[in-house]
């Protein structure tokens, strides 16, 4: 067995050893997470640096902690730590400072014990966080009318406050999802607030958070009095109701809210009231629509009948007016008629007279016409005999005295070279030609002499 | 996650305008037909809605809490 196990490969474990410093750090590693919340009074004596403090925590029987704290710790408290056996709370863990040898109380978070200091700190924190605009109306976020998913933020073990707000929901169909926390205590701050950014984070689109818890006194709703709780409700994107505690219990968490009421059942009917409202008055609407539409069509129905028998007056009205108006100018017309019929009577009857003086005179014209034409023709006999018996006389006169004829008795007819009848011979010239003509025949002949 | 095929806030504040819609004067008949028949195919909707009552109820795990 020996030589086996002698045999074995195995690590040669060597004995460690520290340097201080490293045995320290070691140490503290290994105190780190001893977290633990310890209550006791403030010493006599605190030590006051500008970005933290030291102080001694005692117990009756003279036990000491010596305890650290960043300057931040106390600012979210809200009041400064008094000396001298100020009750308090610190929750943290041990470490060891390297520098002086000793141990030290890390604190993390500081609570108040005692309700009067309670209401102290309760009050300036109030009155810190209004002024930086915490608890302002305008900060407020709607709660939706009608809240179907809902984030439940309470403890599963308290006393009472989940089943309230569970049997008190009417069965509208919620979906609620539900996170456990702590409600009372130095873990509930963290707890809480952890659940509220849970919810923002992974469930953004929930119509509400409910934050609950059943009463208690002032210092159990402690986690509900703090700062870091107030800045993650106001944080929230998702609207938040709280109902914490009893009636007269305003909680710093409450007036951040962005509604607060009283006690988890409370919250629960403030949920139930718009869906109860809303079960009520669907079938209401159902009425009034049916309603509204039978009106309408009452309503209109009464109009068609009503603008029908107005169309017929109006158009019964029309047409007789139209009709008095064709008789008036029937009237006019059978009066304007009459007027042209006599007048064309008249002309008729003056035509009629009128053709017959005219048929008359022509008559007559004819008549002396016909007179006229027999007078001629006799006139015309007459007067034809008379003219050639005239004539007759006056074609012999003519006959008588014809040059031709003087020409047969011997005379002759000398005339220039240019016709022209040669009446004094003493304008003519030697050698001149002339022309002589007779009864038959003519002579051309030149001058010789005149004498 | 909550489901979104039907949101009956949107759909009772439609009913209510279509309500209040009714009462207002100079109604156009063919609207008046529309809107209701809209508004009644909504409150069926909301009734049917509100017929299915059981809440649920669901515990969020947390296994990446802290101090648990």
């Amino acid at each position: 067995m020996k030589i086996n196990q002698s045999l074995k490969v195995e690590p040669i474990i060597e004995e460690k050893v520290f340097s201080v410093s490293e045995f320290l750090d070691f140490l503290n590693e290994k105190l780190k997470p001893c977290w633990a919340i310890i209550q006791g009074e403030i010493g006599e004596k605190i030590w006051n640096y500008p970005r933290f403090t030291y102080f001694n925590l005692l117990d009756k029987d003279g036990s000491v902690l010596k305890c650290f704290v960043w300057r931040e710790v106390i600012e979210n408290l809200g009041i400064d730590l008094e000396s001298g056996g100020m009750k308090i709370k610190v929750m943290g863990y041990p470490e060891f400072r390297k520098d002086k040898g000793e141990v030290n109380f890390q604190v993390q978070r500081i609570e108040l014990v005692g309700e009067g200091i309670l209401k102290k700190q309760y009050e300036i924190l109030k009155k810190k966080l209004a002024a930086l605009g915490y608890f302002a109306l305008e900060r407020k976020k709607p709660i939706p009318r009608f809240c179907e998913n809902i984030g439940l933020i309470t403890s599963k073990f308290g006393k009472g406050a989940l089943k309230d707000f569970k049997t008190n929901l009417g069965k509208f169909g919620f979906r609620i999802f539900f996170y456990d926390v702590r409600v009372e205590g130095s873990f509930a701050i963290d707890e809480i607030t952890q659940a509220i950014n849970w919810f923002n984070q992974n469930m953004p689109k929930l119509d509400v958070l409910v934050l609950t818890r059943g009463g208690g006194d002032w210092e159990s709703l402690q986690p509900f009095n703090s700062e870091d709780l107030v800045k993650a409700i106001s944080a929230s994107k998702i609207p938040i109701i709280t109902g914490i505690g009893h009636e007269d219990d305003t909680t710093l968490a409450d007036l951040a809210a962005d509604l607060r009421v009283s006690t988890p059942t409370d919250a629960a009917k403030i949920l139930n009231e718009n869906w109860k409202l809303a079960s009520i008055k669907v079938y209401e609407f159902g009425r009034n629509l049916n309603l509204a539409i039978k009106g309408n069509f009452k309503d209109i129905k009464e109009k068609i009948i009503f603008y029908g028998q107005d169309l017929v007056k109006r158009v019964k009205k029309e047409i007789l007016l139209k009709a008095g108006r064709l008789d008036d100018l029937m009237r006019n017309l059978s009066l304007s008629f009459k007027g042209y019929f006599n007048d064309f009577q008249i002309l008729e009857r003056n035509f009629q007279q009128n053709f017959l003086t005219v048929k008359s005179l022509i008559k007559n014209q004819e008549l002396k016409i016909n007179q006229l034409s027999e007078d001629l023709n006799k006139d015309q006999s007459r007067w034809g005999t008379a003219a050639k018996k005239n004539l007759k006389q006056q074609e012999e006169k003519l006959i008588r005295s014809s040059p031709i004829l003087k020409l047969k008795q011997g005379y002759t007819i000398t005339k220039d070279s240019f016709g022209k009848i040669i009446k004094d011979p003493t304008k003519l010239k030697i050698s001149q030609m002339i022309k002589t003509k007779f009864y038959k025949g003519q002579v051309s002949s030149k001058i010789k002499e005149i004498e | 996650m909550p489901d979104e095929k039907f949101n009956f806030t949107k759909a009772y504040q439609e009913i209510e305008e279509i309500n209040e819609w009714f009462q207002g004067e100079n109604i156009d008949l063919d609207e008046a037909l529309e809107k209701y028949e809209r508004g009644m195919e909504l409150i069926e909707k909301c009734r049917e809605r509100l017929k299915e009552a059981e809440n649920k109820f669901e515990e969020i795990k947390k296994k990446y809490t802290a101090e648990e």
